[in-house]
């Protein structure tokens, strides 16, 4: 494919949606006030597990709210997340339970005609629970004589299925013969694991408004990442046709994978509004939001094996996730896991077994990375300790045996590949290596004193979307409408949402980018599930490879309508017209081919075309990339940990990203820093603690107990240094391939490996606060 | 039902009557009784400046302000201040240094930049990333709000 010079796309640019979020005008849910609407609260279970007898609530109602009790839902179990096919997705809740499975499920809700007033009825609401015993553990779970049982059975598409154990899936997945592999391994490494739940906390909470349409459809705002399966859904359990049915795209306050699915407040909320035929708004607070969604944990055994110069042979990984009360998507996730694993280094030989298991928990949901940074962890700390078994530099090491061009890549599991087409790893080694000062990089047991600091190295990737040669077990395509209005400006129609990260900015720009068009006459248009077609999710970084890449398609054959117009006017062939931006003008010109002074203006050809009623320049269309690149990172980090305190600050960090064509050079560069961000948090802070006795959440709702970090946690500003590889993605829009799960992925591996570095402790489990790190240092495991 | 105040202040320079709750919170009274929305309930708890107001001119976390204490005072939002130069340098800078990802921080953290610039000259980035330790924001890894709050301050000096 060629490679276009680029005018619009790949330059700095403001961000349209800016304005709006700086003056404070840009709208999410919770900002959405209908006229005579009502608020809902929700009643949520102090048990970790019980039986919900019998519900009162007859106070409430004479206080004049309405109420809705897992009596009164539609009898549909459902699973949240559509992302994966029918047959393939594990189904096990309800609007509400009569079973609650973790402390902060929903049981009952009502909404009224202030929050206030809601609050006050939920409170008289009665419930009678009967206790059953409850399990956090997921090794405990498992265990043939624990007597805490989640589910009897839960659907698999449309079968009925037993669980046993609390097993909620398993998979197994083999390349070549493992066994065999070690056998022909000089050395050997192996090592457990553990990545901890860690909280989404993206600023917005879920909230939904849904208003009951004199149609007997609904209207409905709400926290997701898709609004299209958010209408299948709700149309599945409210018994509704689709037409009335109507999600509005609209700003959301982050989402980091806490929104991938429609949120479990959102039916409940439409069955308030049903119920009441008024609009209702429910909007969770932040404790009710920490006991909605988390990460997944996972615990890892993972063992390499190597010949003496360094070439992998035989991997063979085990991972145990603890999903918590329900099963999301355990059974993709652990297809996924296995695919991070077998895609960054070539293991001829490989086996991963993983498991899933339900406690009585929070349920884990997706969050940046879908398993890739806990995956990270495992593969790049041993891939560190083997470098040191081997006595070869780690950066070496990595460049022996990297997954890259022409290879094999599992953008989303074992059946979901691609044959990878450009790849930047090498480039950013060496230059990262550069940057950082790598040759400065001396063992451990050459410091001493109380502050030392170390270097580490990672790299990651990230998938570009779920599209393969063949369609796997994942859905992805995207839709998008383009239309050139009178005067030459661009309506824009999709039907993605933007986490924030700029992907709507990355489709105007490709019109632009197209179309000639200035890009500030690119309009991007409010748009819902009436007016669009479908797309599946912004997630698996997918955004601007495949929902761009829709835009693309379409902007391609807008940009044939137009020539074809214009063609009619110059009477010429449109073969022989070129288009040509012309910023003076503030449009898009067209004219014969080497005859520039003869142009005519995009304005003037849709404006001919309609008063001459030839129609208006517009085209909608569906399209499915093929291919899942993966965008690679690498993160160099430095680090410097205080003996006395158990302290470890980053004092210095290298980013580099392969994101092929970088569309919004600025943003892509927002995504890296904001990535290192969360990683810090995933390696030094965060976690989700439990108390045994209760099931209930230690940090008690407040993101500061949580310890979510602050400006001041980030490495001194200037120190973080940011560079892209030089590389084009010949299947991508522009030569564009995704960046944003990837900007994670390694962070945490790189912060782990340089606290080695400087102290020569290997922390295996996740995170390294300065408890753990004191305690580390007392047992003496330093050389 | 609960017992009412009847308060009287001004917000966003408008004289304002209203009856409020004595548990209600400013930021729920300016949110549903006046519609104001560019202050956000994040965490409703006191620890992430989404809500961040200006009382008289002070910087407070109107989440877990009473309602009922701001009688005769002077409240401000962002929205109130899109006239003030260096409200509107701010607007401009974050825009242009790409500090807005999702944007639910970013009134919040405007406030309080503004209100940090306004009493301090020359600071270092150090600074003024402890000023904006009190405004939390999940997507931008905050190196590009500091890079365009310390912008600002640089033109400002
Ligand atoms: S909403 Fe007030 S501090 Fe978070
Ligand atoms: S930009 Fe999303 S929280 Fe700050």
């Amino acid at each position: 494919m060629e490679t276009r010079q680029l005018e619009v796309a790949g330059t700095r640019t403001r961000r349209k949606d800016g304005v709006a979020k700086v003056t404070g005008r840009e709208t999410f849910s919770s900002d959405v006030y209908l006229p005579g609407m009502m608020h809902a609260v929700v009643l949520r279970s102090p048990y970790p597990h019980a039986e919900v007898v019998d519900i009162d609530v007859s106070e409430a109602e004479r206080m004049g709210a309405v109420c809705l009790t897992p009596f009164d839902v539609p009898d549909i179990v459902y699973n949240e997340r559509t992302v994966s096919i029918p047959e393939k997705t594990y189904r096990d809740r309800t609007v509400l339970p009569k079973r609650v499975r973790h402390v902060g499920e929903a049981v009952a809700a009502v909404a009224h005609d202030t929050e206030e007033l809601a609050m006050q009825a939920v409170s008289k609401i009665k419930v009678q629970y009967k206790e059953l015993p409850y399990v956090l553990d997921a090794e405990e779970a498992m265990a043939e004589r624990h007597g805490a049982r989640l589910y009897d059975t839960v659907f698999l598409g449309e079968e009925s299925i037993q669980v046993k154990n609390n097993i909620a899936c398993e998979r197994s997945i083999a390349v070549g013969d493992v066994e065999d592999g070690f056998r022909r391994a000089d050395v050997t490494v192996e090592s457990e694991f553990e990545a901890q739940r860690m909280y989404h906390a993206q600023m917005e909470t879920k909230a939904a408004v849904c208003a009951p349409e004199p149609d007997g459809g609904i209207t409905v705002w709400t926290t997701t990442q898709t609004i299209h399966n958010v209408r299948q859904l709700l149309g599945q359990i409210f018994n509704l046709p689709l037409h009335k049915v109507n999600v509005k795209r609209i700003a959301l306050g982050g989402a980091f994978g806490s929104s991938i699915q429609m949120n479990s407040i959102t039916p409940i909320c439409v069955a308030l509004a049903l119920r009441a035929k008024r609009p209702v708004k429910l909007v969770t607070s932040r404790e009710e939001d920490m006991y909605d969604h988390v990460k997944y944990p996972v615990k890892f055994w993972l063992k390499f094996g190597a010949q003496k110069d360094g070439r992998l042979v035989a991997a063979h990984m085990k991972a145990l996730v603890d999903i918590g009360a329900h099963n999301i998507q355990a059974y993709p996730l652990l297809g996924c896991i296995a695919g991070w694993f077998a895609s960054l280094y070539k293991f001829p030989n490989l086996l991963f077994e993983g498991k899933a298991v339900y406690t009585n928990k929070v349920p884990a949901c997706a969050m940046q990375g879908y398993g890739n940074p806990q995956t990270n962890f495992a593969v790049e700390s041993l891939m560190d300790m083997l470098a040191e078994e081997l006595g070869i530099d780690p950066i070496q090491l990595r460049l022996m045996n990297y997954v890259g061009v022409g290879d094999e890549f599992w953008g989303q599991g074992p059946t979901v590949r691609s044959i990878i087409k450009s790849c930047g790893v090498e480039e950013m080694l060496s230059r990262g290596a550069a940057m950082i000062g790598w040759d400065r990089r001396v063992h451990p047991w050459q410091k001493s004193g109380d502050v030392v600091r170390g270097i580490g190295v990672a790299r990651g990737f990230h998938t570009s979307g779920t599209g393969g040669p063949r369609p796997g077990e994942v859905i992805d395509y995207s839709s998008a409408t383009i239309k050139v209005n009178e005067d030459g400006s661009v309506d824009l129609i999709t039907p993605v949402m933007d986490q924030g990260g700029g992907t709507w900015e990355a489709a105007a720009k490709v019109v632009a980018e197209v179309l000639k068009v200035p890009l500030d006459m690119v309009g991007i248009s409010p748009s819902d599930t009436r007016t669009t077609g479908y797309d599946v999710c912004t997630h698996a970084t997918r955004g601007v490879y495949c929902g761009v890449g829709a835009v693309l398609h379409v902007a391609e054959q807008v940009r044939q309508k137009i020539l074809e117009m214009a063609a009619r006017i110059l009477e010429q062939n449109p073969r022989d017209l070129s288009m040509e931006r012309n910023e003076e003008i503030g449009q898009a010109v067209i004219y014969p081919t080497g005859l520039p002074d003869k142009f005519i203006t995009l304005g003037e050809v849709a404006k001919t075309a309609q008063i001459k009623s030839w129609g208006t320049i517009a085209a909608t269309d569906s399209y499915r990339q093929k291919n899942c690149p993966p965008c690679f990172v690498t993160h160099f980090v430095e680090v410097e940990v205080e003996k006395k305190t158990g302290r470890v600050r980053i004092v210095r960090a290298a980013l580099l990203g392969d994101c092929g064509t970088p569309i919004n050079p600025d943003m892509v560069k927002g995504q890296l820093v904001g990535g290192l961000c969360r990683g810090l948090a995933f390696a030094l802070l965060e976690e989700t603690a439990y108390d045994k006795s209760t099931g209930r959440l230690v940090c008690g709702g407040y993101l500061t107990d949580y310890k979510l970090p602050t400006a001041c946690e980030m490495p001194a500003i200037d120190d973080i240094m940011v560079g892209f590889a030089n590389t084009y993605e010949p299947t991508g829009p522009l030569g564009a391939k995704g960046i944003g799960e990837a900007a994670l992925n390694s962070a945490a591996s790189a912060i782990v490996n340089a606290i080695y570095n400087a102290t020569g402790i290997r922390f295996k489990k996740l995170p390294v606060t300065p408890e753990r790190m004191l305690e580390a240092l007392r047992e003496g495991v330093a050389r | 039902m609960m017992e009412g105040y009847a308060i009287e202040l001004t917000v966003n320079g408008r004289r304002v009557c209203a009856e409020v709750r004595a548990d209600e919170t400013l930021l729920e009274f300016l949110r549903t009784q006046l519609r104001i929305i560019d202050a956000k309930l994040g965490c409703g708890k006191g620890d992430c400046g989404t809500c961040t107001v200006l009382l008289d001119g002070r910087p407070v976390k109107s989440c877990i302000v009473l309602a009922a204490s701001a009688d005769g005072k002077d409240v401000k939002t962002l929205s109130g201040m899109q006239e003030e130069p260096l409200i509107k340098a701010l607007q401009e800078s974050f825009v242009t240094h790409g500090a807005v990802q999702c944007g639910f921080c970013t009134p919040g953290m405007i406030l309080t930049a503004a209100s940090y610039l306004r009493e301090h000259e020359n600071p270092s980035r150090d600074d003024i990333r402890r000023a904006l330790s009190g405004n939390l924001c999940r997507c931008t890894g905050y190196k590009k709000i500091v890079d365009a709050t310390e912008a600002v301050a640089k033109r400002n000096t």
